[in-house]
């Protein structure tokens, strides 16, 4: 029996894309510490120059777009440039290029972590960086603070939230749900009252 | 096995759900989280130090690392393909709504009450992970009222303190603080 030629299953120009997405989200993800942001800068070189998915408008268009979007920023950015490049099989091949080696190498970290023997001086050296990291996780609540904390409500919205959660009243993700509710309902309000102040005089 | 791969699934599709503006919130809802995959909060200490030694997103290490720890690599796998769904979802269904109401305000509405809600969230993660790990081995943090010096590792007070001072006040990169605390828990903790 005769095999039929290969391209008659497969769309060579699509393939040829969807490598390329592949291999962008891959190389970014790989080499990129901290995620997120960082991560734009070296996709958008890639994507805009040298593969010419898009113009750089309509990728920074993207990049807004993967940061206001719920989910990971890294993979909304994937998915949303993939499937813009080479529909659905573009946007499968740019997830999974930049799920990859975060996931692989987060294993490997994970199970050599577990290896380190958990007495003498090494024991102390955890001990130490826990500490360290724990310092990291508050100086990072303080940061976002520093930018995040400048109105009243928002004092408001942090103290309740720190309460909720200490408490144990309520789990994280329905304290998230409920201060996006009263967020959104305490903007509406507030456009509503200032859009009366103004009539009124 | 199944069944716990597929709550670890189902729980990280949450998370990535609610997981507005990045990463941050990651950590606070695995807190919340931490007992039904038994996690301690010692190892939640550990995922934040490996986080700055991996490359990638904080989200997708963080599943990875919660996963792998409740139920090996197919957990490892469950939790991050999980915390990714929404991702495609969105690029399929969503998109169009978001790009339609980019310029509408809701979205930065619903934003003006999560971010500062991140804060208060975040802040009680390191209380959390701070009460666990301050304390010396095999004590408990309930007594630290009653009797402060038995239960508290001075050291570890120490390095917690001053690690958050130079960090906020001088910007030190996080990796060389995270590196010196273990140095100096080497020699002064073993």
């Amino acid at each position: 029996m005769k095999f039929k030629n290969l391209s008659e299953y497969i769309n060579i120009e699509e393939f040829r894309k969807c490598t390329a997405l592949f291999t962008t989200f891959f190389k970014a993800s790989a080499f990129t510490f901290g995620g997120g942001l960082a991560i734009i800068k070296v996709i958008e070189q890639d994507i805009v120059e040298k593969h010419k998915f898009m113009s750089s408008n309509e990728f920074m268009e993207y990049a807004t777009l993967s940061q206001t979007m719920p989910g990971v920023i890294a993979v909304n950015c994937a998915t949303l440039v993939g499937r813009h490049g080479a529909g659905f099989p573009g946007m499968l091949a740019a997830g999974i290029g930049a799920i990859l080696p975060a996931l692989v190498l987060m294993i490997i970290a994970t199970i050599l972590a577990g290896k380190i023997p958990q007495q003498g001086p090494l024991m102390g050296a955890m001990r130490g960086i826990r500490a360290a990291s724990a310092a990291l996780v508050a100086s990072a609540a303080f940061s976002l603070g520093q930018y995040n904390i400048k109105t009243t409500f928002s004092i408001i919205m942090m103290i309740a939230a720190f309460l909720f959660v200490a408490m144990g009243d309520m789990g994280v993700p329905l304290i998230i749900v409920i201060s996006g509710v009263v967020g959104c309902v305490y903007q509406s309000v507030r456009r509503y009252r200032e859009r009366r102040n103004s009539n009124g005089d | 096995m199944v069944i716990r791969c597929f709550r670890l699934f189902y729980t990280f599709v949450k998370f990535g759900f609610l997981s507005f503006g990045g990463g941050y919130v990651m950590l606070p809802m695995i807190i919340s989280e931490a007992q039904s995959f038994s996690v301690s909060a010692a190892q939640i200490a550990d995922l934040y130090a490996l986080d700055m030694l991996v490359p990638g997103p904080i989200s997708i290490n963080a599943a990875t690392y919660v996963g792998y720890l409740y139920q090996g690599i197919p957990g490892a796998v469950a939790a991050t393909l999980g915390v990714s769904l929404p991702s495609f979802i969105m690029a399929v269904v969503l998109m169009h709504i978001f790009a339609h109401y980019k310029d509408n305000n809701w979205l930065t509405d619903i934003m003006s009450g999560i971010k500062p809600a991140t804060v208060g969230l975040i802040a009680a993660s390191a209380i959390t992970i701070a009460s666990e790990v301050l304390t010396k081995p095999g004590q408990n943090i309930g007594d630290v009222f009653v009797n402060p010096i038995g239960t508290l590792s001075l050291t570890c007070v120490i390095i917690f303190v001053l690690t958050a001072i130079v960090n906020i006040r001088f910007k030190i990169n996080p990796i060389l603080l995270t590196v010196l605390a273990g140095v100096v828990g080497a020699f002064v903790l073993a």
